[in-house]
């Protein structure tokens, strides 16, 4: 079977599609602080957004190494003010190097996602969801999709350091996002690969430190304005196999991406390296970039809206 | 739900000719935001990058102690919002903004200058 074949491409490959297939990409504005949507995991806010497309290219952790092309695709609705949905598509590409090439689509993927907590004055933010990989809905055939599905809770927490007294102004501009999920599959055993589907821990998170917010709310030191426009990051996705992992690697697996994401009113822009953390996890350095939309500046009366709630105009005079 | 790439393209290229708004950042302040004046400025002005809804956006400073030094009602025309001040002494000041852009969304900052000894 394909599993057989390429057992540590399809590993990576299940991998790169979970993480990517589970972003939000949310507009996230907290206070003072805005946390730009990250490539490879969630922000913790929901938004009316578009990731099209996010691509990474890598090389497998095979002997010798394939090389992995994914694509994805993501669009964020929000359904009311705090609540939303995601809709993830990706598409992988497996060259050989020998030059034979295999291809497929992934599971379709929803995410319902809750906003706990906005609290502006501290700058955290706190998003609760419900990932579901649907069975049946990619490419099963060629291996690039499971014919059961994944389900998945998960929470996902940004805080700023904007709180920190002026004395240490410096390091206010730094934020930093957490994601843990619990990745559960609805099928225990595998019978056409004969092994057992793991339950695992998905988690990860980001550094950030964020060009913008030095130079509206510590100090603006007359920077060129595209370097005023980055936020350089260090992202950080894991998965480790939890339960019901008989005869399989318990290893856990995933990338450290150093890189940067420059922001605009209507779009952003990143590039990221992406850093195997260990054998098992790919060979050598791969790339990972995306074009991110936010919906809700680019149609602010229209789809950028809520579908239920309407406009967050504030209905009186602000006051502080 | 699949868009293509071409798509993206169209849609960024429309959005200039549409005229639409976004989220209203602060681009720059007079005094610069976290500068040190030789002289007490006779007013803050902050200027953004989207147009402001006067009516529900507003600008406070105030000292250390947290007394007000502003004169209070700001003026606010297209993407730049003024407020005068009164006579300030040598010392740090914190600017608290909070604005609407003509879309309907909310962004708000502070940041502090000083007025040289």
């Amino acid at each position: 079977m394909f599993r057989f074949i390429l057992p540590r491409s399809l590993a990576l490959a299940s991998l790169v599609a979970v993480t990517f297939t589970t972003n939000a990409f949310a507009h996230c504005f907290v206070g003072a602080r805005f946390l730009p949507a990250t490539l490879l995991t969630d922000d913790p806010c929901v938004a009316d957004e578009m990731s099209i497309p996010t691509v990474g290219w890598s090389k497998t952790a095979d002997v010798p190494p394939a090389s992995q092309l994914d694509l994805s695709i993501d669009f964020s609705k929000r359904i009311t003010e705090n609540f939303g949905v995601t809709f993830s598509q990706g598409w992988t590409q497996i060259r050989q190097p020998d030059g034979t090439v295999a291809s497929g689509f992934g599971n379709l993927t929803t995410a319902f996602q809750f906003q706990v907590l906005k609290d502006p004055s501290h700058e955290l933010a706190v998003l609760t969801g419900l990932a579901v990989d649907w069975g049946h809905t990619g490419s099963t055939a060629s291996g690039f999709a499971d014919r059961f599905s994944h389900i998945t809770p998960t929470i996902n927490i940004g805080k700023g350091f904007g709180d920190l007294p002026d004395s240490v102004g410096w390091i206010r501009p730094f934020a930093v996002t957490a994601q843990v999920g619990y990745q559960i599959p609805t099928d225990s055993f595998d019978f056409t690969q004969n092994v057992f589907n793991p339950q695992q821990l998905v988690y990860g998170g980001t550094l950030q430190y964020s060009m913008p917010y030095l130079k509206s709310e510590v100090i603006d030191l007359g920077l060129p304005e595209f370097i005023n426009h980055l936020i350089p990051l260090v992202e950080v996705s894991l998965t480790t196999p939890m339960a019901n992992n008989f005869g399989n690697p318990s290893t856990t697996t995933g990338t450290v991406n150093p890189g940067v994401i420059w922001v605009g009113s209507y779009f952003q822009v990143g590039i990221e390296a992406m850093i195997p953390i260990n054998r098992e996890s790919g060979t050598g350095v791969g790339v990972l970039a995306q074009l991110h939309l936010y919906l809700d500046d680019m149609f602010p009366r229209s789809v950028g809206q809520p579908l239920f709630g309407g406009t967050s105009t504030p209905t009186r005079k602000l006051t502080f | 739900m699949r868009i293509s790439i071409p798509a993206a393209a169209i849609l960024l290229a429309v959005m200039p000719s549409t005229g639409i708004q976004a989220h209203a950042f602060l681009d720059h302040a007079e005094p610069r935001v976290g500068s040190t004046v030789p002289t007490a400025p006779r007013e803050v002005a902050l200027f953004y990058t989207q147009n402001l809804e006067a009516a529900f956006s507003t600008v406070e400073v105030s000292d250390t102690n947290g007394a007000r030094v502003d004169l209070g009602k700001p003026t606010i025309s297209a993407s730049t919002m003024r407020v005068g001040l009164k006579q300030l002494p040598p010392g740090t000041y914190r600017v608290r903004w909070q604005v609407l852009s003509v879309d309907t969304h909310t962004t708000q900052g502070s940041f502090t200058f000083h007025v040289k000894q």
